[in-house]
C-alpha cells in the first residue's frame, strides 16, 4: 500500500507525532489532539479522506470486547452505593488495621479487594480518594502521602484480575483472556506487598498510628460478611477459565453480582444511589473510549504507512535477548504511559511491539503482563497519570505535591517489574498449572 | 443569553438522562446472551450482540458531548499555574482545536450518515443511519456546548483589559 501513497513513511510520522504532541502541550484534550493528528494526512493522501476518521471511530467503538469499559466500572459504582465496599474495608481493617500505618495499610488491602472485583483503577482511585484521603490527613498522615499511596495502590485494579486491559490486550494482540487473568495473580499480590512494605517503613520512620488488634471473633465476623463480596472474583476468574462466559460477559456478571450484592444481601441501595452510579459509568466510560476511537484512527494510519516495521527495523538491527527485550519492552510502555491512557497505548504501542516480543521467543502472555504492568505504573507517572490525576483533584493539590511521594513509592513496585521480566514464571506458573492449554 | 443558557442545560440535561438510560439498557442484550446459553427459558437470541454494540456507541457519543460542556476530557497541563486571564487563553486556544474538530464530525458525519442512509446491520437488520447520525450529532453538540465555554473564556479575557 505505501508505494502508491504519496507521503513517504518518515513524513507521515513526522505529521503524526509532531502535530499529536504539539497540540498536547496546548493542552488540547488528548482525544482531540490524536483525531486532529491525523487530519493533515487525511487530506494530503489522495487515497484517503475525513470518511476515514468516521469509519475508523465507528470500528473501534463497535467492539464487544470495549463493553466491558462500562460495565467495570459500573460494578465499582455500585459496590460504592450498595454497602460493599463498606463491608470490605472493615474487614480490612480488622485484617492490617494493627500493622503500622494502620489506615495507609487498609488502603492497600481495599485496593487489592477492589481489584479482584472492578478491573478498573481510574474507578479504584475516584472511590478510594474519597474515603481514604481525608479520614488519613485527619488521623496525622501527610497529605502529599495520603493522595500517593491511594493513587499508587489503585493500580493494582488492572493488574489483579479481573482487569480492562487484559480483555483488553486479549482482544487486540489475540491472547487468551483466560491465561492472562491467571497470570496477574502473582504480580498483583507481590506489587500489592510491596506497597504494604513501604507503608510500614513510612509509618515507622513518621511515627504514623495504628489500630489496636482486631480480635478473632471481631475478624470471623467482618469476614463472613465480607464473604458474598470476595465471591466475586472465583465467580469471574472461574467462569472465564471454565468457558461459561466470555470476558465481556464476565463484566456483566459483576455488574448483576455487585447488583444483587445490593439489593438483596446487604440491602443499602436506593434510586438516587443508582441513577449517581449510572451516571458517574456513563460519563467516565463516554470520555475513556471516545479517545480509544481516534487513538485507532492514529494507530490505523500508523500501520498504514508501515511506520511500525520502520522503527522496528532499527530496534532489531541491535540484537536484543530476552531479558534485554523484556526491560526494552517495559521502558517505551512506562515512557509511554507518561503521554497516553493504557488501552490507546495498548492498541498504538502493543500491536507496534508484538513482533519484536516474538522475535526473541518471549511467551505473549509474559509479554502481555510486562505491558500491562508497565502501562499500570503510567497511571501514576506525570505529566499524564489518570490515577494521580483523579486523587490529587479530589484532594484538592497540584500533581507536582504528591509527586515525590509517588515516586519513592514506585521504586520497591519497579523491582517487582524487574523480577517479572527477568523471572517469566511470576507470570507464567498460575497459567502452567491450571489451564496450561491457554499457553502456547 | 440566559435564554441560551437554559437552553443548553436543559440539553445538556436530556443527554444525562439518554446517558443513565443507554448504560442501564446496555446491560440487558449481554444478560440475555449469557442467559439464553444455560436455560431453555429464553430463546437464544441473534441479535443481542449487535444491539449491545449499537447502544455503546450511542453512550460512548453522548458521553463525549456531554465531556465538552463539562471539560472533562483529559487534557496534559505541563504549563505552571496562571494567572486567570492567562489561562482563558490557553484555553481559548485549546478550544480551537476541539472546534476544529467539531466542524470535521459535523461535515465528515454527515457524509458519513449518507453512505449508511440504505445500509441495514447485519444481524438485528437495524437501518445503518441509526447509528452513523450520532457522528453529525455529536459535532453540533460539540459546537453548542464548545461555543458556551469560549465564550465564557473570551468574557474574562477582555473584562481583565478594561480593569
Amino acid at each position: 500500500m505505501s508505494g502508491a501513497s504519496l507521503l513517504s513513511p518518515g513524513t507521515a510520522s513526522w505529521i503524526l507525532f509532531g502535530v499529536f504532541f504539539s497540540l498536547m502541550f496546548l493542552r488540547v484534550p488528548v482525544a482531540f489532539a490524536l483525531g486532529l493528528a491525523c487530519l493533515p494526512i487525511l487530506i494530503l493522501e489522495p487515497h484517503l479522506d475525513t470518511g476515514t476518521l468516521m469509519g475508523e471511530t465507528f470500528n473501534a467503538y463497535n467492539s464487544f470486547i470495549l463493553l466491558a469499559v462500562p460495565f467495570f466500572l459500573l460494578t465499582a459504582n455500585l459496590m460504592n452505593v450498595g454497602g460493599i465496599t463498606d463491608r470490605l474495608v472493615r474487614f480490612s481493617r480488622d485484617l492490617v488495621g494493627h500493622f503500622p500505618g494502620g489506615l495507609a495499610q487498609v488502603n492497600v488491602v481495599l485496593s487489592i479487594f477492589f481489584a479482584g472485583i472492578s478491573g478498573s483503577s481510574t474507578a479504584d482511585a475516584a472511590s478510594q480518594s474519597k474515603i481514604f484521603i481525608e479520614a488519613q490527613t485527619k488521623e496525622g498522615y501527610d497529605l502529599s502521602f495520603s493522595v500517593a499511596i491511594t493513587a499508587v495502590s489503585s493500580v493494582l485494579a488492572v493488574i489483579v484480575p479481573p482487569s480492562i486491559l487484559m480483555i483488553v490486550w486479549g482482544g487486540v494482540l489475540t491472547v487468551s483472556i483466560g491465561a492472562l487473568f491467571l497470570a496477574g495473580i502473582i504480580p498483583g499480590l507481590l506489587i500489592g506487598l510491596a506497597q504494604m512494605a513501604t507503608v510500614h517503613v513510612y509509618a515507622k520512620a513518621r511515627g504514623y498510628p495504628t489500630y489496636p488488634r482486631a480480635t478473632l471473633v471481631e475478624l470471623g465476623r467482618a469476614a463472613a460478611v465480607a464473604i458474598p463480596a470476595l465471591m466475586t472474583p472465583v465467580i469471574i476468574i472461574g467462569g472465564k477459565i471454565f468457558g461459561w462466559f466470555t470476558a465481556t460477559e464476565s463484566a456483566c456478571i459483576a455488574v448483576l453480582y455487585a447488583a444483587t450484592l445490593s439489593i438483596v444481601v446487604y440491602r443499602e441501595m436506593n434510586l438516587k444511589g443508582l441513577h449517581e452510579a449510572l451516571l458517574d459509568t456513563g460519563k467516565l466510560a463516554g470520555i475513556a473510549l471516545f479517545c480509544v476511537g481516534t487513538a485507532s484512527a492514529f494507530g490505523w494510519l500508523l500501520a498504514y504507512y508501515q511506520i511500525p516495521k520502520a522503527i522496528l527495523a532499527g530496534v532489531s538491527a541491535w540484537n536484543m535477548g530476552l531479558t534485554e527485550t523484556g526491560f526494552f519492552i517495559a521502558l517505551v510502555f512506562l515512557v509511554v504511559g507518561c503521554f497516553l491512557d493504557a488501552i490507546p497505548a495498548i492498541i498504538i504501542v502493543g500491536t507496534i511491539l508484538q513482533p519484536l516480543a516474538m522475535a526473541v521467543g518471549m511467551d505473549p502472555v509474559h509479554f502481555a503482563m510486562v505491558g500491562i504492568v508497565s502501562l499500570a505504573f503510567g497511571l501514576v507517572t506525570p505529566p499524564y497519570g489518570l490515577c494521580l490525576l483523579i486523587s490529587c483533584a479530589i484532594a484538592k493539590i497540584r500533581m507536582i505535591d504528591a509527586l515525590k511521594d509517588v515516586m519513592i513509592m514506585l521504586v520497591p513496585m519497579l523491582s517487582v517489574l524487574a523480577l517479572l521480566i527477568l523471572w517469566p514464571d511470576v507470570a507464567l506458573f498460575l497459567p502452567r498449572l491450571i489451564s496450561p492449554e491457554f499457553l502456547k | 443569553m440566559t435564554f441560551w443558557r437554559k437552553l443548553t442545560a436543559a440539553y445538556s440535561g436530556l443527554l444525562s438522562l439518554l446517558l443513565v438510560f443507554s448504560v442501564a439498557i446496555l446491560i440487558v442484550p449481554v444478560s440475555l446472551q449469557i442467559f439464553s446459553r444455560y436455560t431453555a427459558l429464553i430463546p437464544s437470541y441473534i441479535w443481542t450482540e449487535e444491539m449491545a454494540r449499537f447502544l455503546f456507541i450511542w453512550m460512548i457519543m453522548i458521553g463525549a458531548m456531554i465531556g465538552v460542556r463539562e471539560g472533562t476530557h483529559f487534557e496534559v497541563d505541563l504549563w505552571p499555574r496562571l494567572k486567570p486571564r492567562a489561562e482563558a487563553a490557553v484555553r481559548l486556544m485549546a478550544s480551537i482545536g476541539v472546534l476544529v474538530m467539531a466542524l470535521v464530525f459535523v461535515w465528515a458525519g454527515i457524509e458519513f450518515t449518507r453512505f449508511g442512509w440504505n445500509r441495514t446491520s447485519e444481524l438485528a437488520e437495524l437501518p445503518l443511519w441509526m447509528i452513523h447520525i450520532a457522528w453529525p450529532l455529536t459535532g453540533f453538540t460539540w459546537l453548542v456546548f464548545l461555543g458556551e465555554r469560549m465564550w465564557d473564556n473570551l468574557r474574562v479575557l477582555t473584562r481583565a483589559q478594561h480593569v
